[in-house]
């Protein structure tokens, strides 16, 4: 193969700039993930995709002369560990961005921190409708909340199915499953489908016959279930043993292969939300895939949204005219649009929520496959 | 070291200083009814109610945060007045369970209540705490406990936890007694729960769960409950551990993740097998080890 002029440009390009990366600017990214603690396997998909996002970044060049440089610290699952780690991030490691906490309930202690002394948040797992953006104007978040998923969610199942009516089924002690339910109970109302029954249970809750049996009493043409992912398999496949077939659908709580793995062929049909589908053929997905699996990880949405994380920040210093202070990111975010990623095109609507497609899953055959 | 750098190394640790001084307040709560031999389990739930009241009357009144703090002190004792009048009558295991079930009775009010979001709970409570009140709480806890220590009530309550029936035979009104250290534990945790909302920007129920006062619990246990600061000096150490931890991995070099935490369980275990008495009786036990040896050398 003859070298065109241009590569040849390019290569004396980069062999003359080589000098001046030695004095480049290293921008920190802050990661706090719960490695350790109940949400550790969430925390460990998306420490796999910051590191290959950041890896990507710097070898791609893509940032002229700014390195990227991940400081990842481990939360515990626990708010006065995150609130420690946030202030490690923000005045020790001086970090120009923070991706993360893993859990809502973290970042609620701990990104008004991060807003008090201007850095900006990028919360990658946050799905609480309420009370993460309102923190501040520092906290621009890439997850979709409950809120965004379920209602398209809704509207592809009933075009699939075409229920008349609905039912719900909730554990009402979780902060996390009691917003999904807030969202499926207006989402509904909104979609205008009556609900028939609403039933609860609590976290600690291993029998959900009795609630199963009343909901199907009320003969429902479709139940939704706002549960984590232990009483999620439990709920499938205690609802199957009483001979009910009724189409379920889950909040973000199923939204994990360990829903196959303990309930296994009671999980087939069961249909879930998701950002990120998987299945896209967009080809930052399947390179995002790719890369992925020859690290020996198997992606799932976390790890897809870790990674569009470090993406949108690179982006924003893109945006600000390659500059990569705390404030020039912030101004940066503001200007992301229709960033190719592997969720889709990723934009931030005015409320610093992230927008991109959502799409539906169906379990079948023991996997996640995309309903269309 | 730079004042900067100083001042870099403070803003780092604040949330740490912070945290030991609150764990310190709530491990005093447990220790309180320790002191006079009952187990209860209920701090967890002393601490919601001081928590939800003080973020309450933040939101729906303009009352200063002093006065907000003193609602949510006074309240838990109140509570724990008609909560201790029967409970107390049961002994050892039988409190602990009864108590346990108050703890849970209330966390579920709570995660029920729709005016305070339910298991959501309250979020963006104004940061009002500053770290010289949690000091100052800790400090005044530290204060009242060594002032009954040594005086008539001090040693009505030693009495009572060595020997209940003796110490009643003595003439002591062991049950009056035992209500008003669950009282002033439930004080302690009411303050604490109070100072903590308002330093973590938010209330929600699964913060009052029962391995919260299993944390109050081993804080105590680990520092020692021979003397009354042994507490406070558990819950100093439990609390900056991990962060030590963080500091020296970070420093070598170390991938952070579960070797932390498993380091943090090894460190627990060496004090609990050879501080049987706690961390605070280690300076008793090197000041004995050396008078032996002296002993030894004079023999």
């Amino acid at each position: 193969m003859i070298p065109s002029v241009r590569s040849l440009a390019a290569t004396a390009v980069a062999l003359l700039a080589l000098p001046t990366l030695s004095s480049a600017e290293n921008v920190k990214i802050g990661a706090a993930f719960s490695l350790t603690g109940n949400a550790a396997a969430y925390g460990a998909q998306q420490k796999a995709g910051v590191q290959l996002a950041i890896d990507e970044i710097n070898k791609s060049g893509k940032l002229k002369g700014i390195t990227l440089e991940l400081v990842l610290e481990d939360d515990g699952t626990s708010k006065e560990q995150g609130i420690a780690v946030f202030q490690r991030f923000i005045n020790r490691d001086k970090v120009s961005a923070i991706i993360g906490p893993t859990l809502s309930t973290t970042a609620t202690a701990a990104d008004p921190i991060a807003q008090q002394s201007k850095t900006p948040v990028v919360p990658v797992s946050n799905t609480a409708p309420k009370g993460i953006t309102d923190i501040g104007d520092y906290v621009w978040r890439v997850s979709l909340t409950e809120g965004q998923v379920i209602p398209s969610a809704l509207k592809v199942a009933q075009a699939k199915i075409g229920f008349k009516n609905a039912a719900i089924l909730y554990g009402n002690d979780d902060a996390f499953t009691k917003g999904g339910f807030d969202v499926m109970k207006s989402s509904l109302e909104a979609a205008g489908i009556p609900i028939v029954d609403i039933q609860t249970f609590a976290t600690k809750d291993r029998d959900f016959n009795a609630q199963l049996t009343a909901l199907k009493a009320k003969n429902p043409d479709f139940l939704m279930v706002s549960a984590l992912v232990e009483q999620a398999a439990a709920i499938v496949t205690q609802a199957r043993q009483l001979g009910w077939n009724v189409p379920i659908m889950g909040g973000n709580g199923f939204n994990s292969p360990k829903l196959m793995a303990n309930a296994g062929p009671a999980a087939e049909g069961v249909m879930v939300g998701t950002a990120w589908n998987k299945a896209s053929t967009d080809p930052v997905n399947v390179a995002f895939i790719a890369a992925q699996k020859a690290r020996g990880n198997d992606p799932d949405q976390f790890c897809a949204q870790a990674y569009t994380g470090v993406l949108v920040i690179a982006d924003a210093i893109a945006q600000a005219g390659m500059k990569g202070g705390r404030d020039d990111i912030k101004a940066g975010f503001a200007k992301v649009k229709d960033l190719p990623t592997p969720l889709g095109k990723f934009s931030f609507l005015p409320s610093r929520d992230g927008s991109h497609p959502a799409a539906v899953q169906i379990v079948k055959n023991g996997k996640f496959e995309i309903l269309q | 070291m730079t004042s900067s750098s100083l001042q870099d190394l403070w803003l780092t640790y604040q949330s740490t200083v912070a945290f030991i001084g609150l764990n310190g307040l709530l491990a005093l709560s447990v220790y309180t009814t320790l002191s006079c031999g009952q187990l209860s389990l209920a701090q967890a739930a002393f601490m919601a109610i001081g928590a939800y009241v003080s973020a309450i009357l933040t939101f729906h009144s303009g009352a200063p945060f002093a006065v907000n703090l003193a609602v949510a002190t006074l309240l838990p004792a109140l509570v724990s007045v008609p909560l201790g009048l029967p409970v107390l009558r049961l002994k050892g295991v039988f409190l602990a369970i009864a108590t346990i079930g108050f703890g849970e009775v209330v966390r579920i009010f709570f995660v029920n209540l729709d005016y305070t979001n339910g298991a959501l709970g309250l979020t963006a409570v104004p940061q009002r705490t500053s770290i010289w009140m949690i000091y100052a709480a800790l400090g005044t806890a530290l204060f009242v406990l060594w002032r009954i220590r040594g005086s008539r009530a001090g040693y009505a309550l030693e009495a009572i936890r060595e020997d209940e029936p003796a110490a009643r035979t003595m003439g002591i009104d062991a049950a009056r007694y035992k209500l008003a250290m669950l009282a002033l534990g439930a004080a302690f945790a009411g303050l604490a729960g109070a100072l903590e909302a308002h330093y973590t920007y938010m209330v929600s129920p699964s913060t009052y769960s029962f391995t919260r006062v299993v944390d109050m619990l081993v804080y105590a246990v680990v520092g020692g409950t021979s003397v009354f600061y042994g507490p406070v000096v558990g819950a100093a150490f439990l609390t900056a551990l991990p962060e030590v931890l963080r500091e020296i991995s970070a420093r070598v070099g170390l991938a952070p993740g579960p070797l932390r935490l498993f380091v943090n369980g090894a460190v627990l275990l060496a004090v609990i097998l050879f501080l049987p008495e706690g961390i605070s009786s280690l300076p008793r036990r090197i000041r004995d080890r050396l008078r032996a040896r002296r002993e030894a050398h004079a023999a």
